[in-house]
């Protein structure tokens, strides 16, 4: 009997294998299928991407610009979102359906952010009123955290990062903000903008234009990065974007010169 | 030419395919010349019926598309008949099924448009977007209906004033002569940085501006183009002969003219047209931006207004108080281009 199951076991052990490299097999195809759909960023490189796929009715949900891998074109508005929620603070303004993509999907840390490193335990959590110190991780985030070009050297990490619980936000007054917010963190120190969002008249919105339609809000880090936001000497807050490329030249031209200026007419 | 064998609706049932062999030319065209009496008239037609005679499904749809009458002119059912033919000839030329809208102006809505000139990268996004959207033509026959002018940041240093103008300068329009005075409207077209925007340079997007007034409108001898009752200047292209009138009276340059044979690939063809607006266009005939109409009189914000990485572009009803646009209007700097000109457009571009 027991040499049976010993057998029996054996065999499991290796059908099991067998699956297991099937799947590995499968995995690895289905990971070089993925490889070749595009990839394209929305609004800032490197803040949020989309995978091209179909949609039906000869369409796709995103048309992506073969240059820069920069969305062109989207064939749905509202792929891939959330309702936003409530607006943080209220104001006498009639809106329609708003809807986020959330951010916490395009944060490569985040699973594990608040988990694996930072669990409120460990490491020791920091007094909020601690002074700033050199970072020893995250520099590709933010290569100098003494000097941090945000608030012009008035404020540093634990200012807006919850010492305990790191997957979340802190705002002035001590409450918890959720990454998928940002609005209601920035919008703390940043009124006028945040105003002006509110009304859609600073930021991207697509969906619909009517005034009750229903639009997609981008929020504030999908197009500013909060740690890098002077852009280093360009003390702008939108990074630098490759251009797409120039009209057709007037047939019969070889070059632009003509309207090239500064050097002389 | 295709091999697609669609369901045709002949519009001359006398020279359906199944008895092209009983619908000779002669009979027919004595029977015309009874009617008509009009020898040109006569030989038009008989070619007409000629062309029907073929298996063709483009030939069959186009001569039909030479007789139809201006689209404001027409009545329901004949732009019901034009936009089927319409459907089933680019059906068949794009392997796909396309549709041609022919949804009307909504009442209570006038467009509008606001462009943040402070914000503008440069990017250049707008322009390909929209040639995404509104099926131009591409390759060597390219066409965009959005320019960005790249323009240089005036100087208006009161200290180099009495400087004078250097010889070499020439005659200068205002400002300093040393270096680029005030803001003139002559930038940049083929500006090719690495990356943008670029330092001391700022960029302005133009394109139709949506006249109140339209000098292209009151100058089309055939008035084919037309203000529609949402404020968008559009062009029946089946109309249209090509005289580039519009092209000369436009103060924005916001027309574009088919010189050849518009490039569409079949893969790059959006399928979603408007009678009005993005429906492929054919050799000859002028065409503009419309403010996205096939996209906007469904409630879809123009595709420019979409793509701007920066929340430049802001659109929206001028007649809804509550509308971004409106917004705009009541809180930020706003001017209009060539207001001079007393054309009226309702494309606003605003400062911070």
């Amino acid at each position: 009997m027991q040499t049976n199951k010993q057998v029996l076991t054996n065999m499991i052990v290796k059908e099991s294998k067998i699956v297991a490299i099937f799947c590995l097999l499968i995995l690895s195809l289905s990971s070089a299928a993925f490889a070749e759909d595009k990839v394209c960023f929305e609004a800032r490189e490197g803040a949020s991407s989309v995978t091209q796929k179909d949609i039906g009715e000869e369409l796709k949900n995103v048309r992506c610009s073969d240059t820069t891998d920069g969305v062109l074109w989207w064939g749905d508005p509202f792929d891939g979102t959330q309702p936003m929620g409530d607006m943080p603070i209220e104001a006498d303004y009639t809106h329609g359906e708003a809807v986020v993509k959330p951010r916490t999907t395009q944060l490569g840390l985040y699973p594990v952010c608040g988990l694996a490193c930072h669990n409120g335990k460990f490491p020791p959590p920091v007094a909020a009123d601690a002074p700033p110190r050199k970072l020893t991780m995250h520099t590709d985030l933010v290569p100098d955290a003494l000097n941090l070009q945000h608030g012009k050297g008035g404020i540093w990490c634990l200012d807006c990062h919850d010492a305990k619980t790191r997957n979340k936000f802190v705002d002035n007054a001590g409450n918890l903000v959720d990454f998928n917010e940002p609005q209601k963190m920035c919008g703390k120190c940043h009124g006028q903008v945040y105003r002006a969002w509110r009304d859609g008249i600073h930021g991207k919105r697509i969906g619909e234009w009517a005034s009750t339609g229903k639009k997609r809000w981008f929020v504030c880090t999908e197009c500013h990065n909060p740690h890098d936001v002077q852009q280093g000497e360009r003390k702008s807050g939108f990074a630098q974007l490759v251009p797409e490329p120039a009209p057709l030249l007037p047939k019969g031209m070889d070059n632009a010169d003509h309207e090239r200026h500064g050097s002389g007419h | 030419m295709t091999d697609h064998k669609l369901p045709i609706v002949y519009d001359n049932e006398k020279a359906a395919p199944d008895d092209d062999k009983a619908a000779p030319d002669s009979m027919s065209r004595r029977g015309f010349v009874k009617k008509v009496g009009d020898v040109s008239a006569t030989s038009l037609l008989g070619t007409a019926a000629l062309m029907t005679n073929t298996d063709d499904a483009e030939a069959n749809t186009e001569w039909a598309e030479w007789f139809q009458g201006n689209y404001r002119l027409m009545s329901q059912e004949e732009k019901a008949a034009a936009v089927a033919r319409l459907e089933r000839r680019y059906s068949a030329e794009y392997d796909k099924k396309v549709t041609v809208d022919s949804t009307p102006a909504e009442k209570g809505v006038l467009f509008g448009y606001a462009l943040n000139i402070q914000k503008c990268i440069g990017c250049r996004r707008c322009a390909k977007a929209c040639v995404e959207e509104n099926n131009q033509s591409r390759g060597d026959q390219e066409i965009e209906w959005i320019r960005v002018l790249k323009m240089e940041k005036g100087d208006f240093d009161a200290s180099k004033m009495p400087d004078g103008y250097p010889d070499s300068y020439g005659i200068q329009v205002g400002g300093n002569a040393y270096s680029a005075s005030g803001v003139v409207l002559e930038g940049e077209h083929y500006y090719e940085p690495e990356k943008v925007p670029e330092e001391d340079a700022f960029y302005m997007p133009i394109q139709c501006m949506q006249c109140e007034k339209p000098p292209c409108v009151k100058v089309c001898p055939v008035r084919t183009t037309y203000r529609e009752p949402d404020g968008i200047v559009v062009v029946d292209y089946n109309w249209c002969i090509g005289c580039r009138m519009c092209i000369g009276a436009c103060p924005y340059w916001a027309r574009r003219f088919n010189w050849g044979e518009p490039k569409l690939p079949k893969k790059d063809m959006n399928p979603k047209t408007h009678y009005l607006g993005n429906r492929p266009r054919m050799k000859g005939v002028v065409e503009k931006c419309t403010f996205c109409v096939q996209r906007t009189r469904k409630g879809r914000y123009p595709a420019c207004v979409e793509v701007c990485p920066v929340g430049a572009r802001k659109f929206g009803n001028l007649l809804d108080p509550d509308s971004e646009v409106r917004r705009v209007l009541a809180t930020k700097k706003v001017f209009r281009l060539k207001a001079e000109a007393n054309t009226y457009p309702k494309f606003f571009y605003y400062m911070d």
